[in-house]
């Protein structure tokens, strides 16, 4: 590789390098901060994202391949990153209080999800299957500890160590089904896994390699059959980590299943119709299962099960709208998942958990503000207009009816109206029953912000869906 | 671009809702939503006075790209049709506020809140002129009504409000795969005019029929999938009742005449007898439920189920005379039960009770009330002078011309009509005072007059003087006729 590559390839990376340095940086300095100085870490933190948005958006005017086809900075890996950097951002903002109550506020807590951060991005920008690895490890790792985060909490802990056990086999699995892509193609790249392909591309080696890959990803965006630690670690783990880990890890395993599915390997050897089962399943199983549910954390684990489950049609549908739909479903699912979530971790202060959905009873008698925004949230999960969820959902349905898939279509919607009424159901909790205690919600500045930033987005990508249609439709690799 | 008469007329509510929010006092809420919805429907009269009678082409249309890159437009018109109903909604806007006045006595300005922005999206419904733009009003309008049945409605308001959000999201939703499958067919655009002059292959016309018929008949609503409606009418308050029973059922009714009609002809003429059918049922079976009630508010929802089959009826005659019947009826409907929701709702302000049993000789308590409520049970069952007389003639018309099975069925239920409001009447109005109601009845004051007096000048004008209505309507029907007999493939 001469100098002048080289260049290139750390240039192209220059985001990454700038949040693992300022990772690194933050850890020593967390150690030198005194206490009761955390909103340092905080500030610092999210100015390490902030200059790392700023690279992006530099180096997002040309396509940049780097470091000999493992990496690329395209505007598909442009956009995703810029949904990684806002769901950080909004739960840094999200954890500054929350750290204090739950008394996790350690600079290790940020360092974290900045590694994290870097380990998504990578995986958005990973154009070899080992690259995607890496990736893929380093936000998991991450997240593990994350999710044990509550030392004290038996949940917490039973939590990552299902996680890490769960998670280290679907890992194993990946890599066994990247060795047999291997030992078949004799690459590891996507672009050139296609070309080396010369015989029936439904040879039973190469199917079995691609049921494994599937199976290793899925595993990640908590689709079914590999949802089971979705419940458990959404529950046990820190809120704010409940938050990012629903919206930004999912994201960037959606990136990948993107990145690979439309490889044209994977799209010849009729993987669709196993993203279309799985799809459907996953919707059915989260929708369903959400119905029961009384904690609020488990009801949102299950709903982000059946949004996943959406967003994989999305997949089935495959094509430069199928592409897009995925890419603006995860957007606005990044804005409204955060936003409730943003009440939930907000309701917790003193004693009071806010975890269970009947502890919002009546709470709109006393917070019409705040009532009213979970009412949009919620309608907006739910998918009713004039939200972004609806936009959201009515775009992945456009792209499946296109490619002619109008029974999952109607699958899929029946299934949203389903998966609707455990969202009303909140409703009615929070505006038809009469108040049982007193809400003192922890509502700071910085969460004010995040309620305020989510809730624009949800109303107005609602309102105003074309500029980030066309953002999403021209994000799109090869399109 | 010309003056943007309605988006005015759309908007204005919604902004009115915002300026609510800003309020403190009960008073100043109450004050502002009336003056917003009595501004509305000013601007409403001013629409009709420019109206065109002479053409069926929309008028007062407005076009801005709004998603351009899926062919979604903010396009809004009316035409004949809409036109009527655009005024109904604005009219029966500003009698639910007083019609809540003092019936709403907590959380006054959420509810008029909710109020005005139902207003808005079902004016914005009747505008529509893109097909992504009407699904946008058409299910938005679920937020408010959950929220109105759900938070002001009696005690088994949680339970109703439940029922007709799934039941109307349920519909809703396949409309939407429906819609999508039309876009894809129809050159990739939802503008309505674009897609009404399509020739879709009969088979798709078939599936999307039937994609629009649950939607639809949901809404109306048709046999067998009325169920909600009994629940969410006893339930909602009253102006929520009047708002469903009075403009919401008539969205499904809107929408066969809107889309089903002209987008699918050959369908539309192919299942014709299957409508007619089903209307008939409702029509019977609706009336046969009214006469076994006890409750005051169910009765008229019942009959409501029945009215609306003879609107239903009306339209999928297919013939002059039965979709202008059904188009008035629609109406007529709007005015009429509307206006017993607001009687049912003044006696139980006072009485607390909707039970019939628990009335009589409420004629000597107030007789204002029951000289009103005489007129309307009259239109309502059809007495030659008033509304409904008109409309369900011509709808008889209609139905015998196009069958005569159905025709006699339809007989039968205006005649079950009679007997069943007829027979409330005389229990709650006449015979001697029941002594728990006689002490606390007191007449309608001023307010509550009010609300009444305009229902009832429509009462009596559709009724002697139809006219200026048929005009209005009259092109864009004959209109929407030469749509399906001359697409609909020389049937």
């Amino acid at each position: 590789m001469t100098a002048a590559t080289l260049f290139q390839s750390i240039l192209a990376s220059l985001p990454e390098i700038v949040v693992v340095t300022g990772a690194c940086v933050l850890l020593i300095l967390g150690q030198l901060v005194p206490k009761g100085q955390g909103h340092f870490l905080v500030w610092a933190s999210a100015a390490t994202v902030l200059v790392a948005a700023l690279a992006t958006l530099l180096l997002a005017g040309e396509v940049r391949p780097a470091y000999s086809g493992m990496f690329i900075v395209d505007r598909f890996a442009v956009f995703f990153k810029m949904v990684f950097y806002l769901s950080t951002i909004l739960t840094f903002l999200l954890s500054r209080k929350y750290a204090e109550i739950e008394e996790i506020a350690s600079s290790e807590y940020y360092v974290l999800l900045l590694f994290a951060l870097s380990g998504m991005m990578i995986m958005a920008s990973a154009t070899d299957l080992l690259s995607i690895y890496v990736g893929l490890e380093l936000m998991a790792l991450s997240t593990y500890v994350l999710t044990g985060f509550l030392r004290k909490e038996r949940r917490s802990n039973e939590a990552a160590l299902k996680y890490v056990v769960l998670g280290g086999v679907s890992t194993g699995i990946f890599l066994y089904g990247v060795s047999l892509i291997y030992g078949i193609t004799g690459t590891t790249q996507l672009d050139g896994m296609a070309a080396a392909v010369t015989g029936d591309p439904l040879d039973p080696g190469l199917l079995l390699a691609v049921v494994f890959i599937v199976a290793g990803l899925v595993f990640k965006v908590g689709a079914v059959p590999f949802h089971m630690w979705v419940p458990d670690v959404y529950e046990g783990a820190p809120t704010t980590i409940t938050a990012f880990m629903s919206v930004a890890p999912k994201a960037a395993g959606f990136a990948v299943i993107l990145r690979v599915f439309l490889n044209p390997l994977v799209a010849a050897s009729d993987a669709w119709i196993i993203v279309a089962v799985i799809a459907v399943v996953t919707m059915a199983l989260g929708s369903f299962v959400a119905l029961v549910q009384d904690n609020f954390k488990r009801l949102l684990a299950y709903s982000s099960i059946a949004h996943a489950g959406f967003a994989l049609f999305g997949v089935v549908a495959g094509g430069a709208d199928g592409i897009a739909g995925v890419m603006l479903y995860l957007l606005i699912y990044a804005f409204m998942n955060l936003g409730i979530f943003g009440i939930v971790i907000m309701m917790r202060n003193g004693d009071f958990s806010g975890e269970v959905i009947e502890d919002y009873a009546g709470f709109a008698k006393s917070h019409r503000g705040l009532a009213l925004l979970m009412l949009l949230y919620l309608f907006s999960l739910a998918g009713i207009p004039p939200t972004a969820g609806f936009f959201a959902k009515f775009y992945v349905l456009v792209a499946l009816v296109e490619r002619g898939f109008v029974t999952l279509a109607v699958i899929a919607v029946l299934l949203s109206a389903v998966a609707a009424y455990f969202y009303i159901r909140i409703v009615m909790v929070i505006y038809m029953r009469e108040p049982e205690r007193a809400f003192e919600p922890a509502l700071t500045p910085s969460v004010r912000a995040t309620l305020a930033l989510t809730a624009a987005g949800t109303i107005g990508i609602g309102l105003f869906p074309a500029w980030f249609l066309r953002l999403a439709q021209s994000s799109v690799f090869g399109g | 671009m010309a003056f943007p008469l309605l988006s005015l007329i759309v908007f204005i509510p919604a902004a009115g809702a915002a300026v609510l929010m800003l309020l403190r006092n009960d008073d100043q809420v109450r004050w502002t939503a009336l003056g917003v919805t009595v501004l509305d429907f000013a601007l409403c009269i001013v629409m009709l006075a420019g109206f065109d009678t002479t053409t069926h082409e929309m008028q007062f249309t407005e076009t801005r790209p709004w998603v351009p890159a899926l062919g979604i437009t903010y396009a809004l018109g009316i035409d004949g049709i809409s036109a009527l109903f655009v005024f109904l909604t604005a009219l029966l806007g500003w009698i639910c506020v007083l019609a809540s006045w003092v019936a709403i006595d907590r959380k006054v300005k959420e509810f008029m809140v909710s109020l005005l922005a139902m207003q808005a999206l079902m004016l914005g419904v009747f505008c529509a002129l893109d097909l992504f733009l009407f699904y946008v009003f058409w299910e938005a309008m679920l937020i408010p009504m959950y929220v109105i049945i759900g938070v002001w409605g009696g005690d088994g308001r949680v339970y109703a409000a439940f029922k007709f959000f799934l039941y109307t999201l349920a519909g809703s939703l396949l409309f939407l795969i429906g819609v999508i499958v039309l876009y894809f067919h129809g050159g990739e655009t939802f503008d309505i005019r674009a897609l009404m002059a399509q020739d879709l292959p009969f088979r798709v016309q078939s599936w999307l029929f039937f994609a629009f018929l649950i939607a639809f008949a949901v809404k109306v609503p048709m046999v067998p999938v009325h169920t909600w409606l009994p629940d969410a009418h006893v339930q909602a308050p009253t102006a929520g009742s009047i708002i469903l029973a009075g403009v919401l059922l008539k969205m499904g009714a809107y929408g066969f005449l809107r889309f089903s009609l002209p987008m699918l002809p050959e369908a539309s003429l192919y299942y014709s007898t299957l409508m007619l059918s089903l209307s008939a049922l409702a029509i019977v079976y609706g009336g046969l439920l009214a006469l076994a009630q006890d409750d005051l508010k169910k009765l008229v929802a019942y009959s409501s189920i029945s009215h609306m089959g003879f609107v239903t009826l009306g339209i999928f005659t297919l013939n002059l005379r039965g979709l202008e019947g059904g188009i008035l009826q629609m109406f007529n409907h709007g005015v009429t039960t509307g206006a017993l929701f607001l009687f049912v709702g003044l006696i139980y302000e006072r009485t607390h009770s909707r039970s019939i049993a628990d009335y009589g000789g409420l004629m000597k308590a107030a007789p204002v009330y029951t000289a009103f409520l005489a007129l309307f049970t009259l239109s309502s069952m059809a007495l030659p002078g008033t509304n409904s007389f008109v409309g369900e003639l011509l709808v008889l018309s209609g139905a015998f011309a196009a069958n005569l099975a159905v025709g006699a069925a339809a007989v039968l239920g205006a005649l079950l009509g009679a007997a069943y409001l007829l027979g409330m009447y005389r229990k709650v109005a006449l015979g001697p005072a029941s002594i728990g109601v006689r002490f606390k009845i007191r007449d309608v004051n001023a307010r509550e007059l009010v609300a009444i007096l305009p229902l009832a000048v429509f009462v009596l004008w559709v009724g002697l003087y139809p006219k200026p209505f048929l005009n209005i309507i009259g092109p864009s029907v004959r209109h929407l006729l030469t749509q399906v007999h001359s697409n609909g493939g020389g049937q």
